[in-house]
């Protein structure tokens, strides 16, 4: 019957963010009882190692919501064309209009609405997909009301939407909060882009929403005033339910800053508005030929892809614990734990498109080997790129590309660089005093000249098209000689040396000697 | 400070005069039932605004009792039953006026945007109204409060409307199309030519455009031309579209291309009887076998206009039902489309009424030109 469509980013924006969506995304999935009502998050630019923002908070999510939700992943390298025109991360239009083009062709209807809402029907019988499968044809808005922040931060619980619900209809009386804010026509009430429902006919009439609206505000109106011009009226459901806002103004949202907020223009996207229609999107509007990754959160989801990833590689511990040491004595050890290390490179990945070519350099030829089965494992379907320089590793592996370091260099999306001893051996205690042999010398110094080549010329080196510099993750560069060589070239955070991992995009490192650093790493000196 | 309090006391009998909304105590008599109402609804609108919701209340009964199908006042009344508690009766207000609205008939679908909706459209012309005096230089009020009265067959206020938004801006192709509507709705068909003319040089693709001008050709007897611009929109109409196809290929008389088209706007909207009468329609002037038809349920038109196809109805009858000019051709059109195989003069006679009578702008007077075209009159 119906799609919801909203949109947001995982940036952790707001220290009530994840409550108030969660509470959200349960309340409207409580409300829908038609089988092909879904939800559409259309989760934007949210950085390429982050899992999307639905994904960070599914253990809040009722089993109704998660089912009911498809998140569309906008990622960071799609948003970059927007980037210099606009101070947003987050851009409205764009979304809801990437959803729109996904929705459910069997639904008749549309939803705008946004992740702080909660939709009570009037009569408690009543699902609001009851509600819109009843009433004629239109463009259809509710007045919001407001909920005061501590009301719902202290009494709401994330996974019973219905109890919210019932909450809900007890304070709307006890605490006065039904007050209908009336607007000018077409607005027609305050805040109504929290529930605006129109035909999904209708908005593929219209060309979506303005994608030229990208500073922020107003998309609702602009909405408001093409819709009220193309149907000729702007209907309530007043009469039907009511829609509550999680009112969360101690922390202002991310394009708030009071007088100085930056908007689309009031006269151009609404008072001047002189047509339904956006002819110069009409065939471009909510990106048709992007192919857009789709994440479900009932169904295959990331913790289901690692660990089917790892359960094909490793075996489960037969010892309480394995040990390793820091001391300072070891610091040219360069033996580290395989099955231990191996989750935490899978964690790095693990988020990636799936068709993500991969660059890995390596020494160990069980890490490459383990590797490839887990990448296999976690349903990639992008290529393995390892450069013909890194000797000794397995030749045959399925999903494996050899060939010349610079030929593929352009085609990776993310790498590897992995610095152990090729000679150790699975059996071996681990950073015991392990001397570096000739064969491991000789693969190290590869790998380092690989890597400082592939950071330093990272910016020139990339795919075609791509915009968005491509993640490094170093493999056991921690608290050893590689720590310092790799932090040279990327800006990795400091992590726990148990994780073995460190990753991050190339430094930008104006200073001499970063400049120095660039001019030795390009020539590989 | 004391003396401004005291002046201000003095003069606040005078300045609560001047304030007082002009609210319409006894509305004059202006025209038709239409227009009455509607005085009333404003005045109930004033009176709501101004927080009388009993005052509200009996303007909008008074506007009821002249047109007792009014939407907007049933709507608005159910609004201000909700805010004072009476949600039984309100409830019951708000399905009726829901109901009122979807029984209204959909304009042609091949018509530019603001004449495929039906309705009263006083709650919008009002509000823009409203909009237009505290947003002034704008496009948008005037534009929309244009559009209201224009899809209300009051196309000299309408087009007073898009003149003034094109004070504003004057090279608004949209704005201007849309003053060639009003223009054409006028009855001035040159001038709406010229306009159309100007529009469809600055976007050779605007098919609503050209939808327009092929109507206001038509009405000056300019068939061919018509044909012309009608040929294109439909060149220019997505496959996707077959309800406006279907209707501007029976405009110009394609009557097998608009058999298939309408074959698939009935599937897609079942509940269009335009669509299924159409059909009938074109099956009929394109040789095609007639099919069986289920008459809607109720008896609303166009109905009357199914049943008399089905031997149902007398032409009596028909006529009877026919209220308004356009309801009279329309029913006019369809007892030639029946006499045409028998009595081709008969058929003539019909269709001729409807080209001198009816309004252009009827999918029925240009079928009927083109008619007319065929049969050498």
């Amino acid at each position: 019957m119906f799609s919801v469509i909203l949109y947001g980013r995982n940036d952790s924006h707001g220290y009530n963010l994840h409550k108030r969506a969660a509470i959200s995304f349960n309340a409207l999935a409580e409300v829908m009882s038609d089988p092909d009502d879904e939800i559409l998050f259309v989760d934007y630019n949210t950085p390429d190692d982050h899992p999307t923002f639905p994904e960070a908070i599914h253990d809040t999510l009722t089993d109704k919501a998660k089912k009911v939700m498809r998140v569309l992943r906008v990622r960071p390298d799609q948003h970059v064309r927007h980037r210099l025109k606009t101070h947003l991360v987050a851009l409205e239009a764009q979304s809801r209009n990437v959803a729109l083009r996904r929705s459910n062709p069997r639904n008749r209807w549309i939803l705008y609405t946004n992740t702080d809402m909660l939709l009570v029907p009037r009569d408690e019988r009543e699902s609001l997909s009851d509600i819109l499968g009843a009433i004629p044809d239109g463009f259809y808005q509710v007045p919001r009301f407001e909920i005061p922040e501590m009301l719902w931060e202290a009494a709401f619980d994330r996974r019973d939407p219905v109890g919210n619900l019932a909450k809900l209809r007890d304070w709307s009386v006890r605490f006065h909060l039904n007050q209908v804010v009336h607007n000018y026509m077409p607005m027609k009430y305050d805040a109504l882009g929290d529930f605006q429902a129109a035909l999904r006919e209708d908005m593929f009439a219209i060309h979506g929403f303005d994608e030229d609206m990208i500073l922020g505000w107003h998309c609702d109106s602009n909405l408001a005033a093409r819709l009220a011009l193309y149907r000729g009226r702007v209907d309530t459901l007043i009469d039907k339910l009511f829609g509550y806002h999680c009112d969360h103004t101690r922390v202002a949202a991310a394009n708030n800053k009071g007088r100085a907020t930056r908007m689309n223009d009031q006269d151009r996207f609404i008072w001047n508005v002189a047509t339904p229609y956006v002819p110069a999107q009409a065939e471009t509007w909510g990106w048709p030929d992007v192919e857009m990754e789709e994440i479900r959160l009932d169904r295959d989801t990331a913790y289901q892809r690692f660990t089917a990833g790892l359960d094909k590689v490793i075996e489960p511990a037969t010892a309480p614990f394995v040990e390793t040491s820091l001391e300072w004595q070891l610091f040219d050890d360069l033996t580290y734990d395989l099955p231990h290390t191996l989750p935490f490179v899978c964690d790095q990945v693990v988020t990636f498109p799936r068709s993500t070519a991969l660059m890995l350099v390596a020494t160990r030829s069980d890490f490459v080997s383990s590797f490839a089965k887990a990448w296999k494992g976690m349903g990639f379907t992008g290529p393995i790129l390892i450069p013909e320089e890194c000797g000794g590793l397995p030749a045959d592996l399925p999903g494996v590309e050899r060939a010349p370091f610079a030929e593929q260099l352009s085609s990776a999306e993310l790498f590897i660089f992995e610095f152990g001893l090729a000679t150790q051996t699975a059996t071996e205690p681990v950073r015991a005093g392990r001397e570096i042999g000739p064969i491991d010398k000789k693969r190290l110094k590869v790998a380092e000249r690989l890597f400082k080549r592939a950071a330093a010329t990272e910016a020139d080196t990339r795919p075609d098209g791509r915009r968005v510099p491509r993640r490094f993750i170093g493999v056991n560069v921690i608290y050893n000689k590689f720590w310092q060589t790799f932090t040279n070239y990327v800006g990795a955070n400091i992590n726990p040396f148990c994780s073995q991992v460190l990753a991050g995009p190339p430094r930008q490192d104006e200073s001499l000697k970063g400049k120095v650093l660039k001019f030795r790493g390009r020539h590989a000196l | 400070m004391a003396d401004i309090g005291i002046l201000r006391a003095a003069i606040a009998p005078v300045r609560r005069l001047w304030r007082r909304p002009a609210a319409v105590e006894i509305a004059p008599k202006v025209g038709d039932d239409e227009e009455d109402a509607r005085v009333h609804f404003r005045d109930g609108l004033v009176k709501r605004r101004g927080g009388n919701s009993e005052g509200a209340l009996a303007a909008f009964d008074r506007a009821l009792a002249l047109v007792p199908e009014f939407a907007d006042a049933v709507m608005a009344r159910a609004e201000i039953l909700d805010s004072l508690g009476r949600s039984i009766e309100a409830h019951a207000e708000y399905e009726r006026a829901r109901g009122l609205w979807s029984e209204l008939p959909p304009g042609a679908a091949d018509r530019r945007y603001v004449f495929r909706r039906q309705g009263y459209f006083a709650f919008e012309a009002e509000s823009y109204n409203l909009v237009r005096t505290n947003v002034r230089s704008k496009i948008l009020p005037q534009l929309a409060h244009g559009n209201a009265r224009l899809a209300r067959g009051r196309a000299a206020e309408a087009l007073d409307s898009y003149e003034r938004a094109l004070k504003v801006n004057p090279k608004l192709v949209e704005v201007l199309a849309l003053k060639g509507e009003a223009l054409s709705a006028l009855g001035r068909y040159e001038e709406a030519i010229q306009i159309f003319d100007g529009v469809l040089a600055a976007n050779p693709k605007d098919g609503d455009t050209l939808n327009g001008r092929g109507i206001a050709r038509a009405a000056l007897g300019r068939l061919a031309d018509a044909n012309d611009d009608w040929r294109r929109q439909f060149e220019l109409l997505p496959q996707t579209s077959s309800a406006a196809r279907a209707c501007v290929a029976m405009r110009m008389g394609n009557c097998s291309a608009a058999f298939n088209e309408f074959a698939l706007a009935v599937a897609k909207e079942p509940n269009n009887p335009y669509w299924l009468l159409y059909r009938l329609t074109a099956a009929r002037l394109a040789g095609a076998p007639a099919e069986l038809v289920t008459l809607p349920a109720d008896d609303r038109w166009p109905t009357p206009l199914l049943a008399f196809r089905t031997g149902q109805v007398t032409e009596e009858v028909l006529l009877h039902r026919a209220t308004s000019p356009a309801r009279h051709a329309e029913a006019r059109f369809q007892m030639g489309v029946l006499a045409v195989d028998g009595n081709p003069a008969a058929a003539r006679r019909y269709w001729r009424e409807v080209v001198d009578q009816g309004p252009p702008a009827l999918i029925e007077f240009a079928a009927a030109s083109n008619e007319l075209a065929r049969l050498g009159a």
